[in-house]
């Protein structure tokens, strides 16, 4: 994967567009298309950006060499319960372990009102057949192959198209699953099989099982997907490579996407981070917190050394999905999230959205309640206008909304109230931020802060003065930077065992045989999607903790050998990793090693990011002045920027506005911005 | 009702909320991912809070277990004796008038202050593996006095501007069968009460301390006007009695009774207690704070608004809360107090029951309480225990909207999975399922219990039970039936198969023996023929009922095929009768049908 690019293309869905952009690798020209998503099919997006990219560009599709595509296909199945029929095999005595879970509502509910969620399976497709495996892996019944084909019957009955299988402590030991998957394969071909030892050969029964049926659940419809996708580009006479986005920020073939589709669960925000991780890197910035603000969510997430900080333990819904992913944190807010006044008279904004139909009081759709783009819209931090004048906004709805549902209420002004929504907005999203970066003993002083999204460049400034970064940085396209992180991504695979270690009797022969039978595992996965040699990079990392602890930290495990050596080093970082994270460490408790994992990577070839031109000692020149309101300094007269008139080199005096085709960027009084080479605005924030 | 007048900016109050809220999911997580007994890391039985200069509740998880718990510290240590650093530590639920309600649950109170002003307290506690007594776990059904059920600590300084009392601590570790696990469950603890105290400290920086002082009193009225709001629509005016009873003790057969008498004259309301049953000489007994009524009534009647936060606020909304000394609620010093979670939820049972003849049946049905199990095994040679307490869910009381949750413990604490259990306990699960029929039927049916087969893999046990609602099963409202009881069995199928006395302890168990534990469901809401077909027809697919239920308590027919038969259904659900009574106690099983050991 190593020969030159001269053309790549990225496609990135979301939920309402789907944004298309072209490289001309040789040149260093690139082309930006945005269309209409289309959720009930969003390859039809998918080819519509396709072919206008190619034709702005005048050039021939066939010319392709990489595809590289975000989707939401797996997200949606899961959020809308839209998956397939899906059936499950399970250990005798467990068909609940869906239903009973884990026996908790979760902290934030009332145990009177809480409902709980519909499983992905009901216990009605979940069959029970006599084997068991113990704790140690040793296998204390075989499998009933006899009773499994009558289970297999059944379920075929049914009419299911996917079958889970799922046996008590098949982590240590596989064979009965196996067993089970060869009986499906043999006797229902048809049925796609995902089995726990493959999709997550972790201990947790409860939650390895609500990953592999997630997996099994998402299955037809993905693998339906992506064929659909890869015949439509052999249609076109494109015989580039698919790469489709995975939640881990890594991409991977149709193949092992088909097969893995959990993996693309939570994969929508992680192209925006590694989109932002380029912007890091060029920014010099590599310490970075990076926040995504779109019509009805924030995204956040943190980089440290240009990486992007990954977790085992995420939730999609309202279900557990114990895989690595990048660590991102997500709340319900963003410009479409509503302000109400309770009886009482409490504000809150969000995580109720007026989404984008009807959208907030100022699109004129009906909307009746105040949200936050109105409230930057009666503020005149946004123009009356969206998209460069596409749709028009109606400040006289917007004011309307927030006098009647929050200014009278509350008995403030309308500019205040305005503010106030504002206020707490970008409050809750400060929360969200402090779960990426001082909840893990991260210090903001030392990070930046990466805002995009259609909302992002807005509220950076505030977020940051809040949170207490230095920096801000708004990149060249903040509207389509999950497109552009796309074209940053490398391969990567995830390997996982857990594999029990305690502390000071650590089985170094055993450790270095898992390690060797994941080695075996990534080198195959890296052949299957060709990737070279010198491309491929294998890392080791351990979950460790102290004995009796419940959670584990991931840590790198030191070189590519398991001995005394590298297992003191491997424990130091532990206790170091501790403290950060938890205020302490406790040199005198034993370390337990549980997980063993390798993540592989095939690292493939990077464009080099376009760059603006200099400004050449020139100063910016603002295209008009708008009034923008400030809270203490009332309105002000503030010049407004074009984007695409900034170059490198320019500065900025705050107050200031900067306006471009999918957001705009306020600069606050007092604050200095200026441009660099890649056309990102650095904004400086005075911590007074 | 109008909102009162404020002088506040609404736009500070949301944000010093905000604020509170996301520090303690931080001192949450802090605990979550640090502690080491199970049951703080995998059970999640630990819980956070920050109160105001004068002890008041500002801001705690949704339990209402957690009300005055700075009172009896500042009965100690007066506010102008504490000092930046220290950290107060105490388990006494006497000295503490019910704040704390049984000694497990340990509570750690960091004081915090601003520019050398005390200011506020974060808190935070959790219950700990072991801290002596008579049994491993320091809870058994056999405690008679408080002496049984591990060392009480009375409110003690276990840091002192910084300086930790390592005394106090080994001391109290002394006291302990688990001492490391108990140590690491109190270096997370305390770090994250420090760590609250930081971010409080933070707060009042960012916001300054009048400001803060004025959104304290803020958020307590908010609270107290949501719950007042609440008990204003949905009780008319007058005088509501009910009695909800538990099975007993476990030491003989007598019943114990949560009597309560709410009585409403526009704004003024009040809880009269004072007809519940004497104390038990068991550890039933529930030394309650007077908030725990208001609590509860706050979560049940303010649920659906997540703005409102649980706070000293609920309790403004009453008028008087009556107790007497001696009785169930109120027992005399030392009486046992271990598991007086039996007793709570009967409380609980007792204000659904007022809220329900109020407003005709619109309210939850009830819930039986969780479930534990103590297997102890102890190796006199060598000085060492084996323990494995094991909390097992039950099916929560139908709601006027929805059915009841199936399986599920108490707010957020957690089951263990079945591979750790068998990892860190050395038994075995066999099975776990759930408790077909247990639910009571209704238009919204009751929550099903759980079943959980465990085999003893020691040499030999001893085993301590506690399941209650057995002889009292969760009752049924407006027409829903009660739920239906739990139990307990060794050997099921086998030659020797027995029934346990579901309240008991020192039951002797030998390497091989399975013990089956079936728990009781919630009880069901309006009439069973009101609940459509096609819902009965799944829950038997799905094994949460049978199909003799569907019959007989559901009026729908169903073919060999588990097909509905329209017409046989039609013609059964068509003689429906009304009964007449508003709550459905069920039958029950008492001890003389076979439950004596």
């Amino acid at each position: 994967m190593s020969d030159t690019l001269p053309l790549v293309v990225a496609i990135d869905v979301g939920g309402t567009f789907t944004d298309v952009i072209l490289v001309d690798g040789e040149s260093g020209r690139r082309w930006i298309t945005k269309t209409p998503s289309t959720p009930s099919d969003q390859s039809i997006g998918f080819f519509t950006g396709l072919a206008k990219v190619t034709g702005q560009a005048n050039i021939d599709a066939a010319l392709i060499r990489r595809v590289f595509h975000g989707s939401t296909v797996a997200t949606n199945a899961i959020l809308e319960g839209k998956g397939a029929r899906t059936g499950m095999l399970v250990t005798d005595g467990f068909k609940y372990v869906l239903e009973i879970g884990r026996h908790d509502i979760p902290r934030k509910e009332n145990l009177y009102t809480w409902i709980k969620p519909v499983r992905p399976v009901p216990p009605r497709r979940i069959r029970e057949v006599p084997e068991r495996v113990l704790l140690d892996g040793s296998i204390e019944r075989s499998l009933d192959a006899v009773a499994t084909c009558a289970a297999i019957e059944e379920l075929k009955e049914m009419g299911v198209e996917s079958v889970a299988v799922v046996f008590l402590h098949s982590y240590a030991n596989a064979v009965n699953e196996k067993a089970a998957a060869a009986l499906l394969a043999e006797h229902f071909p048809e049925a796609h099989v995902s089995i726990s030892s493959d999709v997550l050969p972790v201990f947790r029964e409860f939650e390895r099982a609500m990953v592999t049926v997630l997996n099994a659940f998402i299955h037809p419809q993905v693998s339906r997907y992506i064929g659909g996708l890869s015949s439509g580009l052999k249609q076109r006479s494109i015989d580039a490579p698919l790469l489709i986005m995975k939640s881990n920020g890594g991409v991977f073939g149709p193949r092992q996407a088909a097969n893995q589709a959990i993996n693309m669960a939570l994969s929508g925000p992680a192209a925006g981070v590694i989109g932002a991780g380029v912007v890091a890197k060029s920014s010099g910035h590599l310490n970075a917190i990076t926040i995504d603000i779109g019509g009805t969510s924030a995204d956040v997430s943190l980089i440290r050394s240009g990486q992007p900080a990954m977790t085992n333990e995420s939730e999609i819904g309202p279900f557990p999905i114990q895989i690595p992913t990048i660590d991102i944190h997500t709340i319900g807010a963003g410009g479409g999230s509503v302000a109400t006044v309770s009886d009482y008279g409490v504000l809150t904004v969000g995580p109720q959205s007026a989404g984008a139909d009807p959208g907030p009081a100022c699109y004129g759709k009906g909307g009746q309640h105040p949200t936050v783009t109105d409230a930057n819209l009666v503020l005149g931090r946004i123009p009356e206008y969206l998209l460069g004048g596409e749709v028009e906004l109606e400040r006289d709805q917007a004011k309307r909304a927030i006098v009647k549902y929050v200014a009278d209420p509350l008995g403030m002004d309308l500019y205040e109230a305005a503010a106030g929504i504002l206020d707490i907005v970008n409050n809750n999203m400060v929360g969200a931020l402090k779960v990426v970066s001082v909840e893990k003993g991260y210090d903001p002083g030392e990070f930046a802060l990466i805002a995009f999204g259609g909302a992002g460049p807005m509220h950076a400034s505030e977020l940051s003065r809040q949170l207490g970064t230095k920096t801000v940085v708004i990149p060249a396209l903040p509207g389509i930077l999950c497109a552009v992180g796309l074209l940053a991504t490398d391969l990567q695979y995830d390997y996982v065992r857990t594999c029990l270690q305690r502390a000071p009797e650590y089985d170094l022969e055993l450790m270095r045989r898992v390690f060797g039978e994941l080695s075996t595992l990534a080198q195959q996965g890296l052949n299957e999607e060709g990737v070279s040699e010198a491309q491929r990079r294998l890392d080791w990392l351990a979950d460790v903790r102290y004995a009796k602890q419940g959670y584990e930290i991931t840590v790198q495990f030191p070189t590519g050998d398991v001995n005394a050596e590298t297992i003191s080093l491997l424990v130091e970082d532990f206790h170091q990793r501790h403290e950060q994270l938890y205020t302490f460490c406790d040199r005198e408790a034993a370390v337990e090693i549980v997980n063993l994992r390798i993540k592989a990577t095939g690292i493939v070839d990077k464009l080099e990011l376009s760059t603006v031109g200099s400004c050449n000692g020139t100063d910016a020149k603002s295209r008009f002045t708008r009034e923008v309101y400030f809270s203490d300094r009332g309105f002000q007269t503030t010049p407004v920027y074009a984007r695409e008139d900034l170059l490198a080199g320019h500065t900025l005096k705050g107050p200031a506005i900067v306006d471009q085709l999918d957001t705009t960027t306020v600069v606050f009084p007092r604050e200095i911005a200026r441009v660099d080479a890649q056309g990102a605005i650095f904004i400086e924030i005075d911590h007074e | 009702m109008n909102s009162p007048e404020k002088t506040l900016d609404p736009v500070t109050v949301e944000l010093i909320k905000g604020a509170l809220q996301s520090a303690r999911s931080e001192m949450e997580a802090l605990i979550d991912r640090t502690s080491m007994s199970p049951f703080i890391r995998e059970k999640k039985d630990y819980f956070t809070a920050f109160f105001d200069r004068q002890g008041r509740l500002i801001s705690g998880t949704r339990v209402p277990l957690a009300g005055n718990l700075i009172d009896c510290i500042l009965e100690q240590y007066p506010q102008d004796d504490m000092r930046d650093g220290d950290l107060y530590i105490y388990n006494d639920p006497y000295w503490s008038k019910g704040a704390v309600s049984h000694l497990p649950d340990m509570v750690f109170v960091a004081p915090v202050f601003s520019r050398s002003e005390l200011m506020g307290f974060a808190e935070a506690w959790g219950h700990l593996w072991d801290i002596g007594g008579l049994m491993p776990g320091s809870i058994s059904p056999d405690a008679t006095e408080t002496f049984h059920e591990g060392i009480l600590v009375p409110p003690t300084r276990i840091y002192r501007a910084g300086q930790f009392n390592e005394e106090v601590m080994r001391m109290f570790l002394r006291n302990s069968r688990f001492p490391e696990m108990v140590r690491g469950d109190l270096k997370a603890i305390m770090a994250s009460c420090q760590l609250g105290k930081r971010r409080l400290e933070e707060i009042a920086e960012r916001f300054g301390l009048a400001a803060l002082n004025a959104v304290f009193e803020e958020m307590l009225e908010q609270t107290a006007f949501s719950l007042r709001t609440a008990l204003s629509e949905k009780v008319p005016d007058g005088r509501y009695k009910f009695s909800d009873c538990l099975d007993g003790d476990g030491r003989n057969d007598q019943s114990y009774a949560v009597s309560l008498t709410l009585e409403k004259s526009g704004e003024d309301i009040s809880l009269d207690f004072t007809e519940s049953t004497n104390q038990a000489t068991g550890a039933i007994n529930f030394k309650m704070d007077k908030s725990v009524p208001a609590n509860m009534l706050g979560m049940l009647l303010t649920g659906e608004d997540a703005s409102v936060q649980m706070n000293a606020g609920f309790e403004r909304a009453l008028k008087s809360v009556k107790l007497r000394a001696g009785s169930i609620v109120d027992p005399v010093y030392p009486a046992a107090v271990g598991m007086r979670s039996h007793t709570m939820v009967r409380v609980t049972g007792s204000l659904l029951g007022v809220l329900g003849r109020a407003s005709d049946g619109q309210v939850s049905a009830a819930s039986p309480v969780y479930v534990l199990y103590y297997l102890r095994s102890h190796d006199r040679l060598r000085g060492s225990y084996e323990l494995c307490i094991e909390g097992l869910g039950v099916g929560f009381g139908a709601r006027t909207f929805a059915d009841g949750i199936d399986a599920v413990y108490f707010v957020a604490q957690k089951n263990y999975p079945v591979e750790f259990a068998e990892m860190e306990f050395g038994v075995r699960i066999e099975a776990y399922r759930i408790h077909k029929d247990s639910g009571g039927p209704g238009a919204y049916r009751g929550g099903a219990g759980i079943i959980r087969d465990v085999r003893v893999l020691w040499d030999e046990a001893v085993l301590g039970l506690r399941l209650d609602n057995v002889k009292h099963p969760a009752w049924g409202i407006k027409g829903g039936h009660a739920g239906r009881a739990g139990r307990v069995i060794v050997n099921p199928g086998a030659k020797d198969e027995r029934q346990l006395r579901p309240m008991s302890d020192q039951n002797q168990l030998s390497k091989g023996d399975l013990i089956r534990i079936m728990t009781g469901g919630g009880g069901g809401w309006g009439h069973p023929f009101d609940r459509p077909e096609a819902s009965v027809r799944l829950d038997v697919l799905d094994g949460f009922i049978s199909s003799e239920s569907a019959l007989t308590d559901y009026g729908v027919s169903l073919t060999q095929d588990l097909d509905i038969d329209v017409e046989a259904t039609r013609t059964i659900r068509a003689g429906a009768c009304c009964d007449g009574d508003m709550f459905n106690h069920g039958k029950g099983i008492t001890s003389k049908e076979g439950l004596a050991s």
